[in-house]
């Protein structure tokens, strides 16, 4: 069995005595595909903003392969596609990338960035500055910043919401792209065709895993509705 | 597509210096130089205003001995104050994840990279303090050049020291905030911190208690007039801090840091547009300061049915989290000391009690605030807007009601007395009502700018509109001034001879009468501008009913 690529050991968030993550204990695989879903405000957010470092834990711990979410070797592993896209008002998309790859260490070429700025649907855009762009296609970008630098955990917030029928098909076989390639990625999102294509769905309710396995449509329903 | 992989050996370091350096390169090379000229014809213009006033304030004769004498032995205490006041900043700042505010984007892109933190923090830290020094330079220096009008020594000598005294005090305060930062104080824990130097400071200054620490430091300000080793101390100190501070950069809070680069930007933008209620929203989010979960006191809906407004602002009156209940009351303390102030001799103290309820009242208005802030919910209602927003002030006229009792005891307890008592308590109504109305027309009528008010006021000679926006942004912490009136009022009336509280009564009945005109103007405010927009429509009838009247 592969080891664990993210474990949660009570991972918990607060603000004062606002509880937006409860205790969490949960454990992910390498090379898993998993999907993150609940209701609003059952934690999914700050689950993925804690792995990623963004967030501080208030208590308990995350670990990705071995080194505790934050560390260097932590960023270095983790790719987060946050659901509001991040970008310089004054870079270009293929500067957003260039800068990217090299903060990464990356050594990408002109044909390496315009073959992820091609797969994103965005090569005619290339040079033109994202933070102009409407909310799909800065949706667009981000997701081309999120997997132009290396990563072995990859780790995406509601990435369907703003795109368009092409652009979601796009993602979807890059997903599955990653899982083959032994990439570990989890998805927080409500979209029912993404979690039927997933293996494990893990659902979380008030910070407690409620539900772990394949899902159906009409449990996403069940378990998100609720 | 394939996963790029990393080169071991890259210096990611590297990489970030000189993307940055392209930046920079870029944005000098996007300035227009007519932009610069007028950044720096601003820059001078304030700048030359700044030392006029200052000179004004500072005058020219010089000192008596017996002043020199004084000021040799006070001086450090009351320079020391304004250091204290600055390395309070830096504690705040710093458990705000301060000092630096990064862009948004390289929080997210840089911070969240693999690149060693320190080196990434070390760049926009070394651009900042560089300007803040030169900053602290300058104005030290022209202070103590204006300084040296009234002392004997050499006019460079003090301006020498003034600018040495603003670097020093300034380096300090960027250090313990970089420190602040680096070791994760709890915000509270630096508010105290804060608190408790600069009132050692201000105690020391009014020699209460002795030993601020921040003395250290007024004494290199008065070097010229007393050579005292412990400046030299103090200068050791800041480089220390500010040394350590640095090293410790890079261990910024990812989650302080972040929210700090997306509230600064808006803050300042609201700052620029004097939009006093996006300034007060953007600074409780900066400080994390949210509603509590649980309400203080646990109340049934009683009267909602009859009273919804006021049972809506009860409500959100107990769940104030408990940082702003503190702030509140200790805005009430500096007002109470201030009054006394006032009523001892210092009249312009009155302004800063004024000022200091002013402030209070922005909060206690809290739920007038919010339903102003979302007209479409507020014009949802079949009631007039302007009779829902009359309903949430009783709630804060309460609510003001607390923090000028706190203002009476502090005001009470520094010289104990039945004159006193009586007077205070006199003057204690008079203050609430002044400080609601200030904060009622400053969240009702909005923020002032040279284009609000429609065309008619557009087309106003610039000096007229200059006025108008002068007289938008002064009138409503003026309200809360005229609001602590009586006090002088009742000071007058005793020296001669008169009945000071009745006085202090006579005059809270003006401040009355005030209250009441806001509140009609609160109520009626829609069918006056309805009005005014008529009559000026009848005024300058538009192209199209010119056209319809020609045809």
């Amino acid at each position: 069995m592969p080891s664990p690529m993210l474990v949660s050991d009570g991972a918990t968030k607060s603000y004062g005595d606002l509880v937006a993550l409860a205790p969490l204990d949960l454990k992910i695989r390498k090379g898993e595909l998993v999907a993150l879903i609940g209701h609003n405000g059952s934690g999914k957010s700050t689950f993925l903003k804690l792995t990623a470092g963004t967030l501080e834990l208030s208590d308990g711990t995350i670990e990705i392969d071995g080194e505790p979410a934050g560390s260097s070797p932590a960023r270095a592993a983790t790719s987060f596609i946050p659901d509001d896209p991040v970008l310089y008002d004054d870079l270009s998309v293929r500067e957003h990338l260039e800068y990217i790859a090299a903060l990464h260490g990356v050594d990408a070429t002109a044909e390496d960035l315009d073959d992820v700025i091609d797969r994103m649907g965005l090569l005619h855009r290339a040079d033109d500055l994202p933070a102009r762009f409407s909310r799909g296609l800065r949706q667009r970008t981000s997701l081309a910043i999120g997997v132009v630098r290396p990563f072995d955990l990859l780790l995406v917030d509601e990435p369907f919401v703003g795109l368009d029928a092409s652009g979601k098909a796009t993602l979807l076989e890059l997903l599955d792209q990653f899982h083959d390639e032994g990439r570990t990625v989890v998805v927080a999102t409500h979209d029912a065709e993404f979690v039927e294509r997933v293996s494990r769905c893990i659902a979380l309710r008030d910070g407690e895993v409620i539900h772990d396995g394949t899902a159906t449509s009409k449990d996403v329903l069940r378990l998100v509705g609720a | 597509m394939a996963v790029r992989t990393a080169d071991p050996d890259a210096d990611l370091e590297a990489a970030l210096a000189d993307f940055r350096k392209a930046r920079r390169r870029k944005r000098v090379a996007d300035i227009h130089w007519i932009d610069a000229l007028y950044q720096a014809y601003l820059t001078a213009l304030i700048g030359g205003a700044a030392v006029l006033i200052g000179a004004g304030f500072v005058g020219d004769g010089f000192l008596t001995p017996d002043q020199l004498h004084r000021v040799a032995q006070n001086g450090p205490d009351w320079i020391g104050v304004v250091a204290a006041t600055v390395i309070a900043v830096g504690l705040r700042s710093g458990s705000r994840g301060g000092p630096i505010a990064l862009e948004h984007a390289e929080v997210r892109h840089v911070l969240l990279a693999p690149v060693d933190r320190t080196t990434a923090m070390r760049g926009p830290a070394v651009r900042q303090l560089r300007f803040l020094l030169f900053v602290a330079t300058i104005t030290g220096g022209v202070a103590g050049l204006l300084a040296a009008h009234r002392f004997p020594e050499a006019d460079i000598a003090w301006a020498a020291c003034g600018a040495l005294f603003a670097l020093t005090t300034m380096a300090l305060g960027y250090g313990v905030a970089l420190l602040t930062s680096g070791l994760r104080v709890p915000s509270w824990i630096a508010s105290l911190l804060g608190l408790v130097l600069v009132s050692w400071a201000f105690a020391d200054g009014a020699n209460v208690i002795e030993g601020s620490p921040t003395v250290a430091l007024g004494h290199i300000a008065l070097w010229p007039l007393q050579f005292n080793v412990l400046g030299l101390i103090a200068i050791v100190v800041a480089v220390g801090v500010l040394l350590w501070g640095l090293t410790l950069i890079g261990n910024v809070s990812v989650e302080a840091a972040e929210r700090r680069s997306t509230l600064v930007g808006q803050l300042r933008f609201a700052a620029t547009l004097q939009d006093i209620r996006t300034v007060i929203v953007l600074r409780r989010q900066l400080a994390m300061e949210l509603p509590r979960v649980r309400p203080w006191l646990r109340s049934r809906a009683r009267g909602i049915r009859r009273f919804p407004v006021w049972s809506r602002g009860v409500q959100g009156l107990l769940r104030w989290p408990a940082a702003r209940v503190a702030r509140l009351v200790l805005l009430g303390a500096v007002a109470g000391l201030a009054a006394r102030g006032a009523w001892s001799g210092t009249s312009p103290l009155i302004v800063v009690a004024g000022l200091a309820l002013y402030i209070a009242a922005l909060d206690a208005v809290e739920s007038l605030s919010q339903e102003v802030d979302h007209p479409t919910r507020r014009n949802a209602v079949p009631i007039e807007a302007g009779a829902i927003e009359l309903r949430h002030l009783p709630v804060a006229v309460v609510s003001m009601l607390g923090v000028c009792v706190v203002a009476f005891v502090a005001g009470v307890v520094v010289g104990p007395s039945f004159e006193a008592a009586e007077i205070a308590a006199a003057c204690v109504v008079p203050a609430a009502l002044g400080a609601v109305a200030g904060a009622t027309v400053s969240v009702v009528a909005g923020p002032a700018s040279a284009s609000s008010g429609g065309d008619t006021w557009s087309l106003m000679p610039p000096e007229v509109a200059g006025m108008r926006l002068v007289y938008r942004n002064a009138w409503p912490p003026a309200m809360a001034i005229i609001g602590i009136v009586p006090i002088l009022a009742a000071r007058t009336a005793a020296r001669h001879g008169a009945s000071a509280p009745l006085t202090a009564l006579a005059a809270g009945g003006a401040v009355l009468l005030l209250f009441v005109i806001v509140c009609g103007w609160v109520r009626q405010r829609e069918q006056i501008h309805m009005w005014w927009r008529k009559q000026m429509d009848a005024a300058m009838p538009s192209s199209r009913e010119r056209e319809v009247a020609d045809a």
